[in-house]
């Protein structure tokens, strides 16, 4: 027992760092894979109450460039209202709610922090459980995507920007509708590459790169981005396709999470296909 | 002032500094300026290595509350107040250290401080990236950004203590 007390004692200070040490990458693994513990994040309301302190302060440095995008978007929607649109012949224009079911509801939100220069960045939105969000709504804004809830608390949440490492969106270039997986480097913010297009087919420099809405999260056609560069990747079939993001994500303020209300039936019918047997 | 109150004072101002000022601006080449290693760095040479890896936690974690990074921070802080006596032991004057100076540039003058800081910044930051990306086929863009960060860290160090520690003019 002396000797054991004694091993304590010699070895105090390597063991207090290792027990620390620990403690912390525990922490930092467990909440990048299951993010269940919300008292030591930005999501949690002390912090939270914080950051829109601070955001009270600093968001109106960028006030008229929000004002105007909004303003852009708003144009845009009202041209498509009903009244807006020149009525050629009696029952010519027809909202039809069998026809027309509704999938998509949006619900408005505001970033109130966020980094661009991590590797993995995150950011803090302003609504939370009470307003109806949870883990897997997408995130996007009037320019493009911006990512999926990551962590909620009762008032504010937490997302996976397109800026981290696994966040794979799937997206297809526009038009001929290849589809791939949105990866981001982390070199660059306004940046990120598509990974899995074969090179047996040209793509055009300047192509859309839009939502494919495979995965129900995003409704299809939400713009990404368009296509800078290809480059070839040696020793494989595939080209390395280089995406300007049309969101500047160091200047985002105003987002919407989108909520798909059949989600739940794409997820029930897709169970039903059969797993590859090995054989 | 007293000496506790000092240091208290400066945990407090560092923390700010750091999450609402320099967690937010961005330059671009991976650079990431942080300032609150400069708290270990300037407590008492004195002071035993358990209560530095105490406070090295607390200021870190602290950190990470407000930043999402969840542990990271205080990981790559431990790691700096692990090696900061292996480091002082390394470059300690001929007659030991006088428990009445700081660690500071102008009590321990400019190349102590260059290499003792340099050093410590080089292992916070090389962990912190390590940690962060964590790929071995990455390893280029970790070594780019600790470069850049350091020398920016540095830099910084050295200006905030300029500004914040009145210097001591000698009878």
């Amino acid at each position: 027992m002396r000797n054991l007390f004694a091993f304590f004692r010699r070895f105090r200070v390597f063991l207090l760092f290792a027990l620390l040490q620990v403690f912390s990458l525990t922490i930092y693994i467990n909440y990048l894979s299951f993010p269940r513990n919300q008292y030591l994040t930005t999501a949690s309301v002390l912090t939270g109450e914080f950051l829109k302190l601070e955001n009270d302060l600093t968001k109106h440095f960028n006030l008229s460039k929000n004002n105007l995008a909004l303003q852009k978007e708003n144009i845009r929607l009202r041209n498509k209202l009903k009244m807006s649109l020149y009525k050629l012949e009696e029952g010519f224009i027809k909202v039809n709610d069998t026809i027309f079911q509704q999938q998509y509801t949006y619900i408005p939100a505001t970033v109130i922090n966020l980094t661009v220069s991590k590797r993995n960045n995150y950011f803090t939105l302003n609504i939370g459980r009470k307003q109806g969000v949870y883990r897997g709504l997408g995130v996007f804004s009037d320019k493009g995507v911006v990512g999926v809830i990551h962590n909620t608390s009762e008032h504010y949440s937490v997302v996976k920007s397109v800026l981290t490492k696994d966040i794979n969106i799937d997206v297809t270039i526009e038009p001929i509708g290849l589809f791939g997986l949105l990866k981001w480097s982390g070199r660059d913010a306004r940046r990120g590459s598509i990974s899995g297009i074969s090179n047996d087919l040209r793509i055009k420099k300047g192509s859309k790169v839009v939502t494919k809405g495979g995965s129900g999260i995003f409704p299809r056609g939400l713009a990404v981005g368009v296509v800078e560069k290809i480059n070839p990747i040696e020793g494989e079939p595939l080209w390395d396709v280089v995406v300007k993001f049309s969101e500047n994500f160091r200047t985002i303020q105003r987002v919407y999470v989108v909520k798909n209300l059949m989600i739940e039936e794409q997820k029930n019918i897709e169970e039903n296909i059969p797993d590859d047997e090995e054989e | 002032m007293n000496a506790v109150t000092k240091h208290i004072i400066r945990f407090i101002l560092l923390w700010l500094l750091q999450v609402l000022i320099f967690n937010q601006l961005e330059f671009g080449f991976g650079i990431h300026m942080m300032v609150y290693p400069l708290f270990i760095m300037l407590l008492p040479f004195d002071l035993g290595i358990l209560s530095l890896l105490l406070f090295s936690f607390l200021l870190g974690f602290s950190i990470d509350i407000f930043s999402n990074t969840y542990g990271l921070h205080a990981s790559s802080l431990l790691m700096m107040a692990y090696f900061r006596p292996i480091i002082f032991n390394f470059f300690a004057p001929r007659d030991g250290y006088d428990p009445l100076k700081q660690a500071s540039i102008n009590d321990m003058g400019g190349s102590w401080f260059l290499f003792s800081y340099g050093n410590l910044l080089l292992i916070h930051h090389f962990w912190f990236f390590l940690i962060e990306i964590f790929r071995m086929n990455e390893f280029l863009l970790i070594l780019q950004n600790t470069f850049f960060s350091v020398i920016i860290s540095f830099i910084l160090a050295v200006v905030l203590q300029t500004l914040m520690i009145k210097k001591v003019i000698p009878k």
